[in-house]
């Protein structure tokens, strides 16, 4: 049995409390799948961990101008049956297929982008959907898109005195999305997300295989070329597959793909 | 490093305790309480050796905090039988001989509990999603299975 | 047969402690005052130690003792049964990346861990050597300069003169008839190469193990599978008579041969010896993956085979990886050589088998034990001759295979089963016709195992004043139900209810002498001794009966728990009280198995394998699925038919776990994976759509009403019935495993010789 490094657990009382606490230096935390597993493996060994469970103002799906917006502890399972959910294709799909029930019961998903794990299901999906994370500090907040938010491997754009407090995805009328994976191991290999917008965009999320969710968009009218984005995507060899096996899938996941989305038209 | 105060119920009994916050609920639950039914493998959330319910919510006891099940509810597997009675989850396990070693039992046992409060009637295709983040290393499945499927007709009363 | 008693599907006997939580194992029980110790491990793969620093942290809170190599004056700092070869703590060197260097004892796992982190360890790096090939080139640093001596006579066999002066940590050999001149009269002559990785027995309790003294006597609770041979160990180690060390193993978390021989109690025993108070070490599974794998083997095979399909000659060259410490690594070896030819006719043989030291994590026992290995090569060999000759591979099979009351081994116990019988019953089940169909096809295997180990087990029976009955046993209850398939044959013998029979097992100062569980043997050897226990103790109940009662012991019978006489009855209790003057004492039996009558040809009995597959293969993702599973388990007399069913299809997860996913990776100097997320075993999702579980029953055994043993069979030959069954679907020979969908992906892609790049595409 191996344990946990020694920390200090800070609870605020509200949200000024919990940003003064990030901004002193403690890591914001909500379901500690990820976080407490880097943890114990001793990747990671922050002096303190500030639980934003407590928030009521970091918690709950709601419908805001257009956007899906899904607080900093909304977990996997909770935006899964969220009503608000409905209006995003694939979300619920994508949801119940992340890690195992018990991941999906205590993990959320803005803690799932925040650890930035290269195979993350969320993280593909999000990318296709277009959507962007809200960050705050004690000096304010920002908004970025996915894309500038996710930066590499484990590494994202938050500064160490931000916390991330919702995702916003946008609710687009006439917006249709698919979703497949090769998956052999607990991580998929490939992931791909498709969306098409309804002026005939598609947008491609290809994840799992490179360090991030790389997005390929085609405008309308251009069909989407597979086996430019095998030969484009950069990936990432690893005993789950070598550079020539993993071009291979993502052409045949990413074609696979676009046909589940054409037959939702 | 001080110490968070938890006030929590397990098994239904009111346990009041400070505990280090770099305790997880598997150390708490075993080492503090003595409830050494949830047992500890993989230590990276996957074998579900560990898996309690929180809220009748399955969780990976071995990677979250005693300290989140302040307020809680959790409920291990020395919870389920009533006195000398097993629940009708552990008789089918017993009865459709799922269990070797047993060291994956508990956990199986508290994931059907799960499942079958969520989907009291699961296809055999439905139980296989839901426990392939369960691992067992000594069955190969096929007799957790039907115990599983058996417990939700003992459970339905369609015995 | 009645109900509840050998031949009956009974409930396991500790099943309700199962599903309740309430069964302990080594790593849910305390002792009071009980340290912590954590292993802090070597982070190279083969080093001298210059020094360690261990001030720092002897000053951290509650520690109360660092342990390193340098401590061990006085005790004798190494064990192992065969070759001695393995230090408790690393003395001068290191020999693989994890091997332990120190322990940090303190007050609790939290100030042991936090401590560790202070202790540092200073190294002057030599060269490393990860493969076999490597430590047996020229120039290649040598592992272990000197030669260890074990002095047990029961492992004569295993010990080789060739550990000195190279990496070789034994060699085997094995032949008879001439080999060359068979392969010169041979029609068709086969030769191919195979590859088998390492792989991780993942038994879910990780190795654990508790060690206080006690007014000089040393004792140990752990998940040892054979507390005997660790007593025995910790007794050299500690210059201890074997009476003054006990070690207990209670329920165990998962073995498959992992916790077999001495592990992580060394490690706990120092620890407790350096501080005077019971000290626990319990390590994580990264921990565990880095204390005890399987070997992996690089094996050539050539065999020779008339115009008619009949075997003239084989011949095997086998290499094992056995990493930096012996541990059983050499009978692993041995049972390689013994097993990889198969249960054929084989005029002239030639094996040659190696297991070379690496720097790598020890290898030892893994359910199977060299016949996974074997198997593959050598059943593989034979499908590819079938092809070749143009037969049917069941056909080629059954020409070859050798009959019941036949030796395949001369010198050996001749051929205890029917395989051609058993072997018709796999092909049948699976529907196999010699006709490829694209994207499925069908394999099947056969193996068989000199299993058993050794004959050598004990067992006592007390019947006690109330009728009821304790069976103590020195054998360990795993999950393979030896507890309850013990029970069972006890209230058989008797003639009593199950449920007036405990099973004590598994504790070296009051179970009697059990040698090893493993290797197939405890329903078959433990059975029989279980049987002359109550034969004993029967025997014995009758004479008392005939004594108080004045009769001739010949008017005495025993049936159904009554002892009765002329004009007596007595129940077991009734003849408790006569003979002791009321209800108190104990009428006590003893049975002993050893090397002698039935049991004087060895093996004891043959472990069959007989399994076959029927495999779905995706071309575009090289997936392979498994549509159907067939095993046959060959056990002579099933005590517990569901037992061996549930043993049968556990041991062939194992073995598709083996075929289709698993393996240890090595980059460089340490591992890649060591943990169960990038190690991928079997889950329920990856049962097979159909499983047939066949059991026969022949009586064809010497164990109590006929049995054989059973547990690995299933296992041995399902990765060469993988492999030709992903063949048949692809047109494409495996000689490696696993067969994951990259690796089926590229025999697929180089064999139908398409480019493995994306210039595949045509410009669409």
């Amino acid at each position: 049995m191996s344990v946990l490094p020694p920390f200090d657990l800070v609870r605020p009382a509200n949200l000024a409390e919990a940003l003064s606490a990030v901004a002193d230096g403690a890591t914001p935390y909500a379901g500690g799948t990820e976080l407490l597993l880097a943890m114990r493996a001793g990747l990671l060994r922050p002096a303190a961990l500030v639980d934003l469970k407590t928030l009521p103002e970091l918690s709950g799906v709601s419908l805001v101008d257009d956007h899906v917006r899904i607080g900093a502890t909304v977990t996997h399972r909770q935006a899964r049956t969220a009503p608000e959910g409905a209006h995003i294709p694939q979300l619920s799909n994508v949801l119940g297929r992340v890690g195992n029930p018990r991941v999906r019961a205590v993990g959320t998903l803005v803690g799932n982008l925040c650890f930035a794990e290269p195979k993350s299901d969320v993280a593909t999906l999000l990318a296709a959907l277009d959507a962007r994370v809200e960050l705050a500090s004690t000096s304010g907040g920002r908004t970025l898109r996915l894309r500038e938010f996710l930066l590499g491997p484990y590494t994202t754009a938050r500064s160490d005195d931000e916390l991330v407090r919702a995702i916003l995805i946008p609710v687009r009328s006439g917006r249709l999305a698919a979703y497949g994976k090769f998956q052999t191991m607990e991580r998929p290999t490939v992931s791909v997300a498709a969306v098409k917008e309804a002026d005939g965009t598609t947008r491609i999320a290809v994840g799992a295989v490179g360090p991030v969710p790389q997005v390929f968009e085609f405008p309308p009218g251009e069909r989407p070329d597979c086996d430019g984005i095998a030969c484009e995507v950069e990936v990432t060899p690893d005993f789950t597959g070598g550079d020539a096996f993993k071009r291979h899938i993502t052409r045949h996941i990413a074609s696979s793909t676009l046909s589940d989305l054409g037959t939702r038209s | 490093m001080s110490t968070v105060t938890i006030d929590t119920f397990v098994n239904g009994q009111r346990v009041t305790r400070q505990v280090a916050p770099r305790m997880t609920l598997a150390e708490f639950l075993r080492d503090d309480l003595g409830l050494t039914g949830t047992k500890v493998s993989c230590e990276m959330q996957v074998c579900g050796a560990c898996t309690v319910l929180i809220d009748d919510m399955p969780v990976s006891a071995c990677t979250y905090l005693a300290a989140d099940a302040d307020s809680r509810r959790i409920t291990t597997v020395e919870g389920l039988a009533h006195g000398d009675e097993l629940h009708p989850i552990q008789a089918a396990f017993v009865e459709n001989f799922a269990i070797q070693c047993g060291f994956c039992t508990p956990g199986f046992v508290m994931m059907t509990a799960a499942l079958l409060a969520e989907n009291p009637a699961p296809t055999a295709e439905e139980v296989a999603e839901y426990m392939d983040g369960n691992i067992c290393r000594c069955t190969g499945y096929k007799p957790i299975l039907s115990a599983v499927l058996d417990a939700a007709e003992r459970l339905r009363g369609t015995e | 047969m009645i109900p509840q008693r050998a031949g009956s599907s009974v409930y396991r006997v500790d099943g309700k402690d199962k599903v309740t939580g309430a069964a302990r194992y080594a790593i849910d029980i305390k002792v009071p005052g009980m340290l912590h110790g954590h292993v802090v491990r070597s982070t190279r793969a083969h080093a001298k130690i210059v020094s360690i620093d261990v001030e720092e942290a002897l000053s951290r809170p509650g520690v109360a003792a660092v342990v390193t190599g340098n401590d061990l004056t006085g005790l004798f700092p190494r064990f192992g049964h065969i070759i001695a070869d393995h230090p408790i703590l690393a003395l001068d060197r290191v020999r693989y990346y994890g091997e332990p260097v120190a322990l940090v004892v303190a007050r609790t796992p939290y100030e042991a861990a936090d401590a560790a982190d202070d202790v540092r360890v200073h190294y002057e790096d030599l060269p490393v050597v990860i493969t076999p090939e490597e430590a047996l080139a020229d120039g290649a640093p040598l592992l272990h300069e000197t030669s260890y001596d074990s002095g047990d006579r029961s492992f004569a066999e295993a010990r080789s003169e060739v550990g000195a002066r190279t990496n070789v940590a034994h060699m085997a050999v094995l032949e008879w008839g001439d080999v060359e001149a068979g392969l010169r009269e041979a029609a068709v002559v086969v030769e191919s190469t195979v590859q088998f990785p390492m792989h991780y027995a993942y038994a879910m309790e990780p190795y654990n193990a508790i060690a206080s003294f006690d007014n000089g006597m040393l004792e140990v609770i752990s998940t040892a599978q054979h507390p005997f041979q660790v007593r025995d160990d910790l007794a050299r180690i500690f210059s201890l008579p074997l009476n003054s060390v006990r070690v207990r193993s209670p329920l165990i978390g998962g073995g498959y041969g992992s916790k077999s021989y001495t592990k992580v109690e060394p490690l706990a025993a120092v620890a407790a010896w350096a501080t005077g108070r019971p000290v626990r070490v319990a390590l994580d599974v990264e921990g565990s993956i880095h204390t005890t794998r399987a070997d992996s083997a690089t094996i050539h095979v050539r065999s020779g085979f008339d115009a008619d399909g009949r075997i003239l000659a084989r011949e095997f060259d086998i290499l094992f990886n056995t990493g930096a410490y012996a541990d059983n690594g050499p009978l692993v070896l041995t049972k390689c050589v013994h097993r990889c030819f198969g249960p054929y006719r084989i005029p002239n043989l030639r094996v040659r088998g190696r297991a070379v030291y690496t720097n790598t994590v020890p290898s030892s026992s893994y359910r199977g034990f060299g016949a996974p290995q074997g198997s593959f090569a050598g059943e593989t060999n034979l499908d590819r001759a079938a092809d070749i000759l143009g037969i049917d591979p069941a056909q080629l099979r059954r020409i070859n295979l050798v009959r019941p009351g036949e030796k395949h081994i001369p010198k050996r116990r001749g051929m205890d089963a029917d395989l051609v019988a058993d072997l018709d019953i796999v092909t049948s089940k699976l529907g196999w016709r010699n006709k490829p169909t694209a994207g499925r096809g069908i394999g099947f295997a056969c193996s068989a195992s000199d299993a058993g180990a050794f004959p050598l087990s004990t067992a006592t029976v007390r019947i006690l004043a109330d009728g009821s009955v304790l069976v103590l046993t020195g054998s360990t209850e795993m999950g393979q139900g030896s507890k309850t398939a013990l029970a069972q044959i006890a209230a058989t013998e008797l003639g009593v209810p199950l449920e007036k029979v405990q099973v004590v097992q598994s504790d070296t100062a009051t179970t009697p002498y059990e040698r090893t569980t493993g290797a197939s043997r405890t329903t078959t050897l433990t059975g029989l001794a279980v049987q002359r226990a109550c034969c004993d103790a029967l025997s014995k109940m009758e004479e008392i009966a005939a004594d108080v009662s004045g009769c001739r012991i010949e008017e005495v019978k025993t049936a159904e728990g009554v002892v009765a006489g002329p004009d007596f009855e007595y129940r077991f209790d009734q003849l408790v009280a006569e003979w002791f003057g009321g209800r108190q004492g104990e009428i006590v039996g003893h049975g002993v198995v050893r090397r002698a009558g039935d049991l004087e040809e060895l093996p004891p009995f043959w472990e069959i394998g007989m399994v076959g597959v029927e495999v779905a293969v995706d071309e575009e993702t090289g997936l392979v699925n498994v549509e159907h599973l067939v095993t046959v388990g060959d056990v002579g007399y099933a005590i517990n038919p569901s037992l061996v069913e549930g043993q049968d299809l556990g041991a062939a997860t194992q073995g598709l776990g083996g075929a289709l996913f698993e393996q240890l990776i090595y980059d460089g100097p340490q591992l890649v994976n060591p943990n169960v997320v990038d190690y991928r075993v079997p889950r329920m999702k990856d049962m097979p759509r159909r499983i047939s579980s066949v059991i026969v029953e022949r009586q064809d055994g010497v164990g109590p009403y006929g049995a054989k043993g059973g547990g690995e069979g299933s296992l041995n030959p399902i990765a060469a019935a993988v492999a030709a069954a992903v063949a048949r679907a692809t047109g494409v020979w495996p000689d490696r495993l696993p067969l994951t969908a990259e690796t089926v992906w590229g025999l697929i892609r180089a064999d139908r010789q398409l480019p493995s790049d994306t210039n595949e595409v045509d410009d669409a």
